[in-house]
């Protein structure tokens, strides 16, 4: 009994794994892509091992059933000479049925709104030169690339220019609302989040994903450190979750047509 | 009122004879029947209700989804160190460590810190890596330096370190130093004051190995299994637990801490064992901690892939509870010291 259970539990782990990797996209909701070709391999490996365990751990297939190791049984001369037993189901182990489980019948939606709200903003790399913003409006532009022409561009590029930018919306009160980006490294822990302060219309539903045209809402000197991260909004457009949803990436070309 | 006592009574005399009836017919139904099979029917409704309801407010999704990510991301590497160390017990002879290691423990534990160096991955492959080795006669001093060495020191997280923090090769250096320093200066404590019954009796006892009449690739299939379920379990334990601090924890209190130095490397350490941050990112998020002194943000890379809550949790499983709980709180004063001088000195 123990034995089938344990090969129909290393086969579920693998086939969560599988399921989320290969038959769906639904990993890039906590991990990055680079770590797809992994996910994929330990789905595999799992399952081979569970269907190795299931025809080769045959009661009677020459080695004696199954035991759990924390019980010392005297009449087996299997035991005494290796004093630690490889055929059980450790108790502990049922817990990997949970994110099985999850996996492939109840996946959690990526970090969003909730998660934006609660962190401050990732400082953005210090940068000395600025290219000069391509001709066209709006400007399609990155969260960070934004931040850092906001309080660093000496030329004040930025200045009047429309810019499009695509993120979460994360209320914040008092009529305004961030865009948010959220970025992780490795995997969803270690998520961090851009914002931009939007000002101008209304809140739209907190984790929805928006592209935004607007301008630089003026305040300090732009260029410096005193200027606002934010933008007086003209155009707030509903749009899919795009793939690359963890990463501060350029509008999809789709939002940059309209 | 005597004609109520009197229904009451007569309700009571067919409740009974009722159930007498029920034994009589073998038990086949239980006394409130109907009420257990509404109770069949609306019970798991509610409960499914209940849990869906609170498993989509955000909080929760949120911790569900940090607890899914932890478990996810490690997975290969646990698979890579269980294979790792089911391999090396079943077809790694005992005399190759005993040949490649130095007799004496004292000069086994360093080497054994360097080759950290080879195992690429985070922190989860190590474990399983390390049991297997005491299991194979490795000195549990070497085994330990290897285990707190290798998710710190091996090129990938040295050149992730790199990119976090580009034109700062000092931050690397440190990195490297003050991990190396604390893993062999924890190998030698446990030498000195370490003993072997905090190990649980499995470790102890060198189960491991090749025995005669079986096929190695059986013995492998079988260790590599049953480690990864073990260590699979108590993996989903600490990511639980860490999932709850990442959430729980909103990151906007971190600057309140940053102002003064001391504070803040203490504060650091704690962070880096709550957030349970694997060993390839955390350089990435020490580097936007702009607000923390740079050795305080030494801190949280060399303590992060050294003890951290999954960690605890996967030590516990693989070592045993008494020795977890006595070597964590040692690595984490051990550490803070090494990289709190090495930054001194580097940074």
């Amino acid at each position: 009994m123990k034995r089938s259970l344990r090969a129909v539990l290393l086969a579920l782990c693998g086939l969560g794994l599988l399921h989320i990797s290969l038959f769906s996209d639904l990993c890039l909701r906590y991990v990055k892509e680079s770590m797809r070709p992994l996910l994929i391999a330990s789905g595999v490996v799992l399952v081979l091992l569970g269907v190795a365990g299931a025809l080769l751990d045959r009661p009677g297939g020459g080695e004696p059933a199954g035991r759990d190791h924390d019980s010392h049984d005297q009449d087996s001369h299997d035991h005494d000479s290796h004093g630690h037993d490889h055929s059980g189901l450790p108790r502990v182990a049922w817990l990997l049925l949970l994110p099985a489980l999850s996996l492939l019948f109840y996946a959690p939606p990526a970090l969003g709104a909730y998660t934006a709200s609660r962190q401050p903003a990732k400082p953005v790399a210090e940068r000395q030169a600025f290219d000069p913003l391509p001709a066209g409006s709006p400007v399609p532009m990155t969260l960070s690339d934004f931040t850092g022409r906001v309080q660093q561009d000496p030329a004040r590029d930025i200045k009047g220019r429309t810019i499009l930018m695509t993120g979460i919306v994360t209320p914040h009160g008092g009529g305004s609302w961030d865009l948010t980006r959220i970025i992780i490294n490795c995997c969803a822990a270690d998520a961090q989040s851009v914002k931009v302060r939007i000002y101008g219309g209304d809140v739209p539903p907190a984790g929805a994903w928006v592209s935004v045209t607007g301008i630089w809402h003026p305040g300090g000197r732009l260029g410096t450190r005193s200027a606002p991260v934010a933008l007086d909004a003209l155009t707030v457009k509903k749009v899919p979750r795009p793939l690359n949803g963890y990463q501060d990436a350029l509008p999809l070309p789709s939002a940059v047509t309209r | 009122m005597k004609s109520v006592g009197g229904v009451g009574l007569t309700e009571a005399g067919t409740g009974t004879e009722s159930e007498a009836d029920g034994g009589r017919q073998g038990a086949a139904l239980p006394p409130y029947w109907p009420l257990l099979l509404v109770a069949a029917a609306v019970v798991p409704g509610v409960l499914l209700f209940v849990v869906g309801r609170w498993g989509d407010a955000p909080a929760v999704q949120a911790w569900r989804t940090v607890c899914l990510a932890v478990t996810v991301q490690a997975t290969p590497f646990l698979l890579l160190g269980t294979a790792l160390s089911g391999a090396i017990n079943a077809f790694v002879p005992e005399r190759v460590f005993q040949r490649v290691l130095p007799r004496r423990a004292a000069l086994a534990v360093p080497v054994a810190g360097v080759a950290g160096v080879v195992l690429p991955g985070c922190e989860c492959a190590s474990v399983p890596v390390a049991g297997s080795l005491i299991g194979r006669g490795v000195p549990p001093a070497a085994a330990f330096a290897f285990l707190l060495s290798a998710p710190a020191i091996n090129p990938v997280v040295l050149t992730a370190t790199a990119i976090a923090f580009p034109g700062q090769p000092a931050m690397v250096l440190a990195r490297l130093l003050a991990s190396l320093v604390t893993a062999v200066v924890m190998g030698w404590l446990w030498l000195r004051f370490g003993k072997a019954e905090w190990l649980r009796p499995v470790v102890r006892e060198q189960h491991g190995g090749h025995r005669d009449g079986r096929s190695r690739w059986d013995e492998f299939r079988r260790g590599f299994q049953h480690d990864f379920l073990h260590a699979g379990g108590f993996l989903v334990l600490g990511a639980m637990a860490a999932a709850t601090f990442n959430v729980a924890v909103p990151r906007s209190v971190l600057d309140t801490f940053a102002g003064s130095p001391w504070l803040s490397v203490l504060f650091l350490a704690g962070l880096a064992v709550l957030l349970a941050v694997c060993s390839e990112a955390d350089a990435f998020l020490a580097a936007s901690l702009t607000a923390f002194p740079a050795v305080a943000r030494l801190v949280f890379m060399v303590v992060g892939p050294m003890v951290d809550l999954k960690l605890i949790a996967l030590q516990a499983g693989t070592f045993g509870r008494a020795f977890a709980v006595r070597f964590s709180a040692a690595t984490v004063v051990v550490a803070v010291a090494c990289s709190a001088l090495v930054g001194g000195v580097l940074l």
